[in-house]
């Protein structure tokens, strides 16, 4: 890069970009001024503002100013680095320049949404002050670029995981298919038809996992879990243990499928599909892997004891439950039986284990309260409520709602469809749950009692046989794995994408995508969306062969560097080692940094005696101008 | 007319909205070479229209902006806009899009978007971009962030008084351009048409269109942008700051009589973060939402209505039945009351905004085969495994175009429809591999 070395050898001329930011900053912060304030700055060639700096004539301002040979050096004032720092790095690029001879000045979540008038200028232009004296020491860098390995793990073998596994795999990269589980399907093979399509989950899961066992490049692991990631994108190493299964739930299905003479490769109904024959020793293996891909996916929320009565009555049942009841019930009466008791009356109680509120729900034994909605149960209540209806013309079902969240392509007819079959619904206000009571006599096991707020809060019993809990979503335990690989999780305890709308298959870790319910409640087209969007993303990433990571790392300066050690001994990730080397014909120890493992952090700068190591673009030196340049007046 | 040249591409997109740039981002950074071709003179679509986002409150702008300028940018995507498809079909092993290029009377290879003719130009014209609340001229770049800079002429307002040609710096104005027609070949299609909005008019109880004082939820968006035409909220009839203001719940969905029996999965969404603000911008003013169900169901969006209501916003459980204009260009809005006593209220406001509903904007009726559904939206053909697969071999789409959806699922669904149309270029070319 010849510009490389005309812009370390020349004098620092620094181009200052100040982002009106539509009216985000330039409302409170007089641009203007902080334009002309920096001008006066001893190195600064020119200081322009624009309504969006990154937009294109934005961009524009900039590389025509680098071609012109107006400036070496960028300091763009704006919003978070985390929004634009590569727009911006990428222009600096496109016109030739090196994109680490750059600097980004925050002033808007630390200036224009923080603070008002003069004061806000006056800190706006300490700010870029600070930013131009830093540009002013800053070296041109290399992206660091590591080898990565054409396969991709993906962990979760339900229906994102399958739909993430083909898809990566019908692009050319190898796939190791992790579940914990000897089953393929997840969630899903506890569900008949799903709505609003009317087809049959266990064919969904047939169709997808066959295709997969099918695929010479997709390895399936079941009855395996990570023990142990380490690594970097392009270069994970994770170790897996296969054992035979040894949860309740697992066993018991296991006993159900052999006692139906059931082989690998078949779905079994409220079980899965058997990918393999069950492994009856234990055994470790490490596989090489370029990316990850989370598909973790959801339980059912658990009542707790008393919740509607739940646990303390046996006619209070879940939602899934009542899938597997009326999925078993044969007979053709006209009335819903279960367990062999005749149902005349249910009530549907939507919105269990959901869109709880602080002050009103009772947080769960972790202090945890699921604020969200789970998005899914609304259209499957209105689904089983129907056909309650309709195959037992008998049974009368009450729907207990806060509001009908039939929101997707041919979910609003389920709703219709639950009016006409004369299904009747009641609503309540969070504050006024309904409640659910024994009755110890009369005809009605248990009564339900509500606020109905479409009938002007009147108070509305209703005797019924049977109580449905429409249960909603909470993430799979997963904190082994959330611990392990440091993974960001959100306040409803989801796994947190870097950002909604920019990168949202994305979570910070980089090369580790997410697939599906581990993200947030989805149903399955949308989990199947979410599952082949990450697939494109881990495509993208491995498809090249190699990765380029930010050269942001440490550094050791050998002239000083006395084998000390303290560096190794702090630094979390392991990237520092001690070699041995000659100098001056004697062989000492010293630092060397694995730049691919480094993340930056700067630990060892701090507990460095010799001052023998350095973050590469975030110097002592370039802290030290920064500080020099705020403290100056 | 003869096609001017023909163009070959790995893959087409259709459509310059978020879907359509997400889809050509992704497969772009597969290495396959990309056109986008777009009706508008600008990429964007609505969402670079729009104020601020929901659940994050992030402007639209900040997070538009960079996917325009990263696709217009990348090296394997093509752009093409202000372009009208007149025919899109499977020819053999390829897809064939005929388009005509529509004039700018401005040649854009000329014209370096410094907006000399703009600032010439003596013809005000209601500025549509800003739901009509300014003015622009009849020669003009549509908004300062538009990709590409090139400005285009408005023909039927044009004086034709010469003024643009005179003052531009590279002679690119030309009244004389014609439409040109040309063709794109490509292996494989993402259509990401998107929407527009139910129209202000179709219901005669809300009053046909023409209520002063009652706005689209759009309007509202260009109302409340940081760069929005007044650059605060005013009651367009009169520039009274409103003090009381409303949103109508479902004004163009969920009504069978409409045609639109769908729920259009943002309205209530929208309303909430426009109430949010408002509520910031003025402080003293009662926001109202009249609403069937709020449908807050995405991540974070539950909670994001609640803060909603914890900031005071009223939310009525009630569908409108009647808008009326009132005194003093006031709206009243008429309801039966369900949370109260019973009967019929009336209540009136300085504002009222319709949370109208989303509409396919393309139809393809005569120009593309591609199978839709009984809601006019395009057909997904496996629609719970693989949602972007049309009824056209090697044709896929996402966004709007298949069905509403906000941005968040908008672009995980153009994810899926690249990953969707990779695969299928990836088994053009291994056809064992597939
Ligand atoms: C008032 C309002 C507020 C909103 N607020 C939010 C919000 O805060 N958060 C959120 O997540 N979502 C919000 N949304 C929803 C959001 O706008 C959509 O999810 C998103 O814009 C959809 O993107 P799209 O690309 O599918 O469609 P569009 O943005 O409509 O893009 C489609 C593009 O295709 C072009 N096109 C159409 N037909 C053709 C053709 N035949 N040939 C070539 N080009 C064609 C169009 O010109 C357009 O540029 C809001 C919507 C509205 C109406
Ligand atoms: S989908 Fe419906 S039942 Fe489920 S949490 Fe949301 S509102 Fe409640
Ligand atoms: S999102 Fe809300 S306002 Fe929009 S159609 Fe659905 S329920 Fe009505």
């Amino acid at each position: 890069m010849s510009t490389k070395k005309t812009a370390e050898t020349e004098e620092p001329r620094v181009g200052v970009y100040i982002c009106h930011c539509g009216g985000n900053i330039s409302d409170h912060v007089d641009v203007k001024k902080v334009a002309e304030n920096l001008e006066k700055v001893p190195g600064v060639a020119v200081a322009h503002t624009n309504m969006f700096m990154c937009s294109d004539p934005g961009q524009e301002l900039i590389q025509e100013d680098i071609k012109s040979g107006k400036i070496n050096r960028v300091v763009v004032a704006s919003c978070a680095p985390s929004l634009h720092e590569t727009t911006f790095r990428g222009a600096i690029k496109r016109a030739d320049m090196n994109p680490y001879l750059y600097e980004h000045a925050n002033i808007r979540e630390q200036v224009s949404w923080v603070h008002h008038g003069e004061a806000a200028t006056a800190k706006a232009t300490s700010l870029v002050t600070a930013a131009v004296a830093k540009a002013k020491e800053l070296e041109a860098l290399d992206p660091i670029k590591v080898d990565a390995a054409r396969h991709a793990t993906v962990i979760g073998g339900g229906i994102a995981g399958l739909r993430a596994a083909l898809d990566l795999a019908q692009r050319g990269i190898e796939v190791a298919l992790i579940e914990k589980s000897p089953f393929l399907g997840g969630q899903a093979a506890n569900l008949e038809r799903i709505v609003p399509t009317g087809e049959r989950a266990a064919d969904l899961i047939q169709d997808l996992a066959a295709k997969v066992m099918a695929d010479s490049r997709i390895r399936v692991y079941t009855c395996s879990r990570i023990v142990k990631s380490e690594g970097y994108v392009g270069n994970f190493k994770i170790t897996l243990k296969t054992q035979p299964p040894d949860s309740q739930a697992d066993l018991e299905k296991l006993q159900e499928v052999a006692a139906k003479g059931e082989k690998p490769g078949r779905f079994v109904p409220f079980a899965g599909f058997l990918a393999v024959k069950v492994p009856t020793t234990a055994s470790e293996q490490v596989l090489d892997s370029g990316a990850i891909v989370f598909a973790t996916g959801f339980s059912t929320y658990t009542p707790r004891d008393g919740e509607f009565g739940y646990g303390q009555n046996p006619e209070v049942i879940t939602l899934p439950q009542l899938i597997r009841f009326m999925s078993q019930e044969k007979s053709r009466g006209r009335s819903l039986t279960i367990n062999g008791r005749t149902i005349r009356r249910v009530a549907l109680v939507h919105c269990v284990g959901s869109r709880q509120i602080p002050g009103i729900h009772e947080p769960d034994a972790d202090g945890g309260l699921n604020e969200y909605c789970s998005r899914t149960c609304c259209a499957a209540t209105l689904q089983a409520a129907s056909e309650i209806r309709e195959r037992y013309p008998l049974t009368h079902v009450l729907e207990y709602y806060r509001d009908i969240r039939t929101y997707g392509r041919g979910q609003e007819e389920f709703y219709e469809r639950a009016s006409e079959n004369h299904v009747m619904f009641l609503r309540y206000e969070p504050e006024d749950p309904p409640q659910v009571e024994r009755l110890s006599k009369g005809n009605f096991p248990l009564r339900v009692t509500v606020k109905d707020t479409l009938t002007f809060g009147e108070a509305l019993s209703a005797d019924v046989d049977l109580v449905v809990l429409s249960v909603g979503m909470v993430p799979s335990r997963i904190a082994d794995l959330v611990d392990m690989m440091k993974l960001p999780v959100g306040a409803d305890r989801f796994l947190q994408e870097v950002h909604p709308k920019l990168r949202p298959v994305e979570l910070a870790n980089t090369g580790i995508l997410l697939a599906g319910t581990c993200q947030a409640p989805m149903d399955i087209s949308e989990a199947c969306n979410a599952a082949a969007a990450a697939a494109a993303k881990a495509t993208s990433l491995l498809s090249k062969g190699y990765v380029e990571l930010d050269p942001f790392v440490a550094q050791v300066d050998l002239s000083r560097c006395k084998g000390n050690g303290a560096c190794v001994a702090a630094c979390t990730v392991d990237a520092i080692v001690m070699q041995t080397v000659e100098v001056d014909g004697q062989s000492v120890e010293r630092a060397e940094v694995n730049p691919a493992l480094c993340t930056g952090c700067g630990v060892c700068v701090a507990v460095c005696p010799e001052n023998a190591i350095d973050v590469k673009g975030w110097t002592l030196e370039q802290y030290e101008a920064m500080v020099d340049a705020i403290v100056a007046d | 007319m003869e096609p001017s040249r023909e163009l070959n591409f790995d893959a087409l997109v259709i459509g310059g909205g978020i879907a359509g740039l997400q889809a050509a981002l992704d497969l772009a950074d597969q290495n396959f070479k990309v056109a986008i071709v777009e009706k508008d003179a600008t990429i964007g679509g609505k969402m670079i229209r729009l104020s601020k986002v929901f659940p994050t409150l992030d402007c639209a702008s900040c997070i538009t902006t960079p996917k325009m300028a990263a696709s217009a940018h990348h090296e394997n995507i093509s752009i093409f806009t202000y372009c009208d498809l007149t025919s899109l079909k499977r020819d053999g092993q390829e897809i064939k899009a005929d388009i005509t290029q529509m004039p700018r009377y401005v040649d854009a290879d000329k014209c370096i978007g410094c907006r000399q003719c703009e600032y010439g130009c003596p013809v005000y014209v209601p500025n549509h971009e800003e739901g009509n609340f300014n003015f622009r001229k009849a020669i003009y770049i549509p908004f300062s962030n538009a990709i590409p800079q090139i400005a285009l002429m408005d023909v039927e307002n044009c004086s034709l008084c010469g003024k643009c040609a005179k003052v531009c710096p590279t002679g690119a104005v030309d009244y004389f351009q014609q439409p040109e027609d040309f063709v794109i070949r490509a292996k494989t299609a993402v259509l990401a048409t998107g929407f527009k909005l139910t129209p202000m008019d179709q219901k005669p109880q809300y009053g046909g269109g023409k209520i002063q004082n009652l706005i689209s939820s759009l309007d509202m968006e260009r109302l409340l942008a940081p760069h929005g035409p007044y650059q605060r909220v005013i009651r367009p009839s009169d520039g009274k700051e409103p003090d009381s203001i409303a949103y109508v719940q479902c004004a163009g969905s969920r009504d069978k009589t409409l045609g639109v029996p769908y729920c259009s999965r943002v309205c209530c969404m929208y309303a909430i973060k426009q109430a949010m603000l408002l509520s910031g911008a003025l402080p003293l003013a009662d926001i109202t939402i009249y609403y069937m169900d709020i449908r807050a169901f995405g991540k974070g969006y539950e909670q994001f209505f609640q803060n909603a209501k914890a900031m005071g916003i009223e939310f009525v459980k009630a569908k409108i039945a009647k808008i009326e204009q009132a005194d003093n260009q006031y709206v009243r809005l008429r309801y039966e009351d369900q949370e109260g006593n019973g009967g019929v209220v009336e209540r009136e406001h300085d504002l009222v905004v319709m949370s109208l509903g989303m509409v396919p904007d393309w139809n393809p009726a005569g120009v593309c085969d591609v199978a839709c559904d009984t809601d006019a939206f395009i057909k997904s053909t496996i629609p719970s495994l693989a949602p972007t697969v049309t009824s056209i071999e090697g044709v896929f789409a996402a966004g709007v175009a298949i069905g509403p959806k906000d941005i968040v699922d908008t672009i995980a669904e153009a994810g899926a429809a690249a990953m969707e149309a990779s695969k299928y270029l990836n088994a053009l070319e291994n056809p064992k591999a597939a």
